[in-house]
């Protein structure tokens, strides 16, 4: 397993806004975690990534518990964010934004840096006539894409991302889903946090809905994609206490 | 217009000096959120520094090192000691601290250097007339250096690692964090940086406007009120506050009262506060350093 | 820091109330025994420790209950040493008259400062306070009429009744009276409506502004109140040195009197005194002391002990010596703050049956419309968040705001409750405009808020919560609070009308408790009490349902209907679209800032716009990118 989480709790000083998630990442899946706002996606990355520390539970990255280390280390570990709201650094160059991405890689040779920043950029070219511009300019889809790459060059072994197409047109949400599958291809592990679920299901390994802090089905896309009690998890109307009951069954 | 000329040229040395001071104040502020109210005592414990480390016998440019090399140790220190351990960093605990901290290294300097303003050696004593307007050698050199560390400054933050990480942490500090940069380090390279400008301009002005244990407190804030009038977040903003303000003071000095002078500069920095937060020069108040 | 240090509610007042006789009582016997105990030498330090203290207490209380450090309390301290001087030596004023004078002449200087100066926040202000303590030396330097540098000579020990008060202890005497005034108008001030109203603005500015605080005009207030204990301190500083130079307006002078405040423990009325006396004879001690290690030493050398002093109190000890006594205090007594009766964390019980909660004569019948919105738009950047959106609610309804991430939900809630500015558009609350106004506008007409990312005044009890939500329902004033008599009436009457609210909503015994210690539930249902404790008409909910387990939300939905049924208009924003759907009478869905739907809770449900809106479009899917393009259309 690539990521393994295990009875994960955490929260934001009283309030716990995860009770006990597990979730499982092989080796070049793409996991979605879906679910309606507040449910604790974000919550669950942020965790991941030790931008809020766990009260309970474990979190193992290719093997090794990385319970309870900070953002640095985990980076260092090859756990790559990418965050909600994109969070690129406005007045830096495309080009600046993409050196500090790889800045845990920063003592590798120059030359294995530039493979991997052409990589990147191959995956989005949009990317390519815009490298000096000031990233706070780029529209909102390439600033995702910014974000996405930036994470790329810390050569991750495990790419997480929050929301990756909201607020977006959905032609690009294509193009970014369609970027995350070409990576899932070249053995990256992925795990994407989203609203779209369409779009999630469409490219997605395996799918976990959340709600309220708990993941309420897990499964794999094609099962998951025609099952009403997904969703039921989005708007309700009865059917999450059914929900409720079959991942209990599962479990 | 010779008296205009003089004015001019005499205000924007000292507004240079003002200006380095008021990188220090920048480069802290965008990373940690604190304004170092001890930016000034860098400067004057700089200048105190050199005069007795060239009084006893150092040549001139070893003594300048000794006193950047000395002042940046203590800024160091200062981050270590006084605002890392600091958990809930708010704006009356960095006020206090680091007023805490302005107090105390005042003091010390009081106790170790006594209590007499005095003056280094200029690098090259006298000076010359230019078309009516005379100028000390000192003050070319105030300019020269200054402007050669506000672009080594500027150098560091557009165009090295360490310096775009640091810009990284100011526009988006839990992105920073993300690719993997530890807000702890920047903190302590701001503070770095904050000391070595502070050291050089403290060095730079003590021959002209001589140091004491006081001398701090007005260097300090001045160089606040530039870096106000450049918006806070940016080097450039801070050295073009820096000059602005050093004219003007020399202008009212001349042309209204020379006791006026520092009236000038707080009026200038209440009515900027007012009247526009982001700065003469700056356009928001994004953080841009 | 923000935690103010005296607890702020009736319950904790009251049992203070007598603390607080105790504690004068031994403060006057210390202070009057102090001059015939200690040598002469010493009650000179004391002298200056009770003038300073007055300038520290004003300093205190701005730093306690304003939040705001000023680093040009000295400039205030000059303003009155000057006036009285000028007065005295120059006009032969009686001293009283003339110390009434300084007073006037500090207060109206202050607010002329304050009002320009108090727009600033934090760091800004702090340094601009600065700015002006040193314009006032440099003009007190400049000023032939003040004497420029050498300043104002001959200024004569105070006489009363053909007596002079001349010797360090009569001239401590005559401060103590005075300095124990200044202390009880400083706690009744901390413990009135306006000194809850402040704390509360501490704690949360935008819900304290909600509840109808109008915080700028009560911090200005606190200022010109502070810059007054800061004159009345000049004044007697004058009369006591005799002269009186620019060096009253020095910064160090200013540090002094911030170290005073912090190391006594801000907001502390006591510790303003306690610091003081510690600060002068630590100063003494250190000038003594210093020169005999330092051989050499001269000038202000004691200036180490306070810096060290303040780094470390900052960093060890926030709370300053208040924080060690209660500290101490609690180890002594154990745990018996939390005593009080540990309430039941399980099922609170609001009363059991169904019927209408507070309604009032005086409320709009049903179907009045209370909250109008018309073309309400905010664009940041390039960015439209809400788009031209219209939306009517009327009295005794439920309206709820819903959509996915980032449709813009949290900006229009916040426009109409007055956290965010508009770009276009307007929002009439039972018929005032407030779109643009401060939130405190918005509350008077009678709309007030709750918040998702809970807002709850930390540093208050449950009572103390609820009662700043009485603040528009109460009148008594900065000067009534601290003269106290006319405000004890009002606050037993806000005590108990809060007492009474909680009891409803089954806070009843958490009442005494500090409310940061309630479980978060519990926390969300007090917010909830302190916007119901205004008497709102429309109340705005942000997410109410967030974080709360199955019980309490089930509780919470009750609470609204039986508000509804009382009258009261309703509008939330939530994402527990399952719980909106079951509760509310109207819902209108946000996508991308533009309404995509409008209607009851089963129209929303089958529209196709907002399940796309909610589920996302597969971008393959061509027909349902038709029925997303087609439905706001359809819907409006």
């Amino acid at each position: 397993m690539s990521l393994e989480v295990r009875g994960l709790a955490a929260g934001y000083g009283r309030l716990e806004v995860l009770h006990g998630v597990d979730l499982d990442a092989g080796e070049g899946q793409l996991v979605a975690v879906i679910g309606a706002n507040g449910a604790g996606k974000t919550t669950l990355l942020r965790a991941l990534s030790g931008l809020v520390p766990a009260t309970a539970g474990t979190v193992r990255l290719a093997g090794v518990d990385v319970t309870g280390s900070g953002p640095e280390r985990l980076a260092r570990a090859g756990l790559a964010h990418v965050p909600e709201n994109r969070l690129v650094f406005p007045t830096l160059t495309v080009e600046d934004n993409l050196v500090l991405g790889a800045y845990t890689r920063r003592r590798q040779p120059a030359a294995e840096r530039t493979r991997v920043r052409d990589r990147a950029l191959a995956l989005f070219p949009r990317l390519q006539p815009r490298l000096q511009q000031a990233a706070g300019t780029l529209s909102g889809g390439e600033q995702q894409m910014l974000a996405i790459a930036r994470g790329l060059m810390a050569q991750p072994r495990v790419l997480v991302l929050d929301e990756p197409s909201v607020g977006l047109a959905p032609r690009l949400v294509g193009e970014i889903f369609t970027a995350l599958g070409r990576l899932r291809d070249d053995g990256l592990t992925l795990v994407a946090v989203e609203q779209n679920a369409r779009a999630a299901f469409a490219v997605a390994d395996s799918v976990s809905v959340m709600d309220r802090g708990r993941v309420v089905l897990h499964g794999d896309a094609a099962t998951l994609a025609t099952d009403p009690r997904v969703t039921a998890a989005f708007l309700g109307g009865g059917v999450s206490a059914e929900a409720t009951d079959a991942s209990d069954g599962r479990h | 217009m010779v008296d205009l000329l003089q004015l001019v040229f005499a205000g924007l040395s000292q507004g240079a000096v003002y200006a380095l001071i008021a990188i220090g104040f920048v480069a802290v502020f965008t990373v940690s959120g604190v304004i170092n109210l001890a930016q000034g005592e860098f400067a004057a414990l700089a200048g105190l520094v050199a005069i007795s480390a060239a009084g006893s016998g150092l040549p001139l440019p070893a003594a300048a090192v000794v006193a950047v090399a000395s002042v940046a140790v203590v800024a160091v220190l200062m981050e270590r000691l006084a605002i890392a351990p600091v958990k809930r960093m708010t704006t009356l605990v960095s006020l206090i601290l680091t007023l805490g901290v302005s107090t105390g290294l005042k003091a010390l300097m009081l106790l170790v250097y006594g209590p007499n303003a005095e003056g280094l050696t200029p690098i090259t004593p006298g000076g010359v007339t230019v078309g009516g307007v005379s100028i000390r050698y000192q003050e070319l050199w105030i300019l020269a250096v200054a402007g050669l560390v506000a672009l080594a400054v500027y150098w560091f933050y557009e165009r090295t690692l360490a310096g775009k990480a640091l810009r990284a942490c100011a526009e988006q500090p839990v992105a920073a964090r993300l690719v993997g940069i530890s807000l702890g380090r920047a903190s302590l390279t701001a503070f770095l940086i904050a000391g070595c400008v502070g050291a050089v301009a403290g060095v730079l002005a003590s021959p002209v406007y001589f140091t004491s244990w006081e001398s701090g407190l007005t260097l300090g804030l001045k160089g606040f009120v530039a870096a106000t009038l450049g918006g806070l977040v940016s080097v450039r903003g801070a050295v073009l506050g820096g000059l602005l303000l050093g004219v003007l003071e020399n202008l009212t000095a001349g042309y209204v009262s020379t006791g006026l002078r520092d009236a000038v500069a707080f009026l200038l920095l209440i009515i900027v506060l007012v009247a526009r937060p982001s700065g003469v020069f700056g356009r928001h108040a994004e953080a841009r350093v | 820091m923000a935690r103010r240090a005296l607890p702020l509610t009736g319950a904790h007042g009251r049992r203070s109330r007598r603390g607080d006789v105790v504690g004068m009582s031994v403060l006057t016997v210390l202070l009057v025994a102090f001059p015939f105990l200690a040598p002469p030498s010493v009650t000179n330090v004391g002298v200056y420790a009770l003038i300073y203290a007055l300038a520290a207490l004003g300093l205190s209380l701005l730093m306690g209950l304003a939040g705001q450090v000023s680093l040009g309390q000295a400039g205030f301290f000059a303003i009155g040493a000057y006036t009285q001087a000028v007065l005295v030596t120059r006009y032969e004023t009686n001293p009283v008259l003339a110390s009434v004078a300084a007073v006037t002449v500090t207060m109206t200087v202050a607010l002329l400062v304050g009002l320009p100066l108090l727009r600033l926040r934090g760091h800004y202000l702090a340094l601009a306070t600065l700015g002006f303590g040193i314009i006032v030396t440099v003009l007190a330097t400049e000023s032939e009429f003040l004497g420029a540098t050498s300043g104002i000579f001959g200024v004569p020990k105070p006489q009363f009744n053909a007596r002079t008060y001349d010797s360090t202890t009569e001239y401590f005497l005559l401060l103590v009276p005075v300095v124990l005034l200044g202390l009880l108008l400083a706690r009744n001030v901390v413990e009135s409506r306006i000194g809850r109203a402040l704390g509360a603005v501490n704690d949360s500015e935008v819900a304290a502004e909600s509840l109808g605080v109008d915080t700028f005009r009560l911090r200005v207030q606190v200022f010109v109140l502070s810059a007054a204990f800061a004159s009345v301190a000049g004044t007697a500083f004058a009369h006591w040195l005799g002269v009186i130079n620019p060096n009253a307006a020095n910064f160090p002078l200013s540090v002094s009197f911030l170290l005073m405040a912090v190391l006594g423990g801000v907001g502390t009325v006591y510790g303003a005194v306690v610091g003081a006396f510690a600060v002068e004879g630590l100063d003494d001690g250190l000038r003594r002391l210093i020169p005999e290690l330092v051989p050499g030493a001269v000038g202000e050398v004691q200036l180490i002990g306070f810096g060290i002093l303040l780094t470390v109190i900052m960093i060890f000890l926030p709370g300053g010596l208040h924080q060690l006594w209660t500290t101490a205090r609690r180890r002594l007594s154990g745990s018996d703050l939390a005593a009080g009766g540990a309430p039941p964390d399980g099922g609170p019980a609001p009363a059991p049956d169904d019927g209408p909660l507070l309604a009032r004569e005086s409320r709009a019948p049903a179907g009045t419309p209370l909250l109008e919105v018309q073309g309400l738009t905010k664009r940041f950047g390039g960015v439209t968040a809400v788009d031209d959106l219209d939306l009517t609610v009327h009295a005794g309804e439920i309206v709820a705001l819903i959509g996915p991430n980032g449709a813009g939900k949290t900006t229009a809630f916040n426009m109409v409750s007055g956290a965010v500015v508009p770009t276009a558009g307007t929002v009439t609350v039972a018929g005032t405009r407030v779109e643009g106004r401060k939130p405190h506008v918005a509350a008077r007409a009678g709309a007030t808020r709750t918040f998702q990312n809970l807002q709850i005044f930390g540093s208050a009890t449950v009572l103390g919560n609820v009662m700043v939500g009485r603040h528009l329902r109460s009148r008594a004033g900065l000067v009534g609070a601290a003269l106290v008599l006319p405000a004890r009436r009002e606050e037993r009457a806000v005590e108990a009308s809060a007492r009474e609210l909680l009891d409803l909503l089954g806070l009843g015994p958490d009442a005494d408790r500090l409310a940061v210690d309630l479980p978060f539930g519990r926390q969300r249902l007090v917010e909830v009490a302190r916007a119901l404790a205004l008497e709102p008409d429309l109340l705005l909910l942000d997410e109410p349902m967030a974080g709360l387990s199955g019980a309490e939300r089930r509780d919470l939905a009750r609470l609204l209907r039986r508000l509804r049924a009382g009258g009261m208009a309703i509008v939330l924003v939530e994402h527990d679209v399952e719980a909106v759907l079951a509760l509310a009478d109207r819902v209108a869905v946000l996508e991308d800032g533009v309404r995509i739907a409008l209607g009851t809770p089963d129209q929303v449900r089958h529209d196709p716009a907002v399940i796309a809106a909610y589920l996302g479009v597969d971008p393959e899917d061509s027909t349902a990118v038709a029925v997303a393009e087609a439905g706001p259309g359809e819907a409006r």
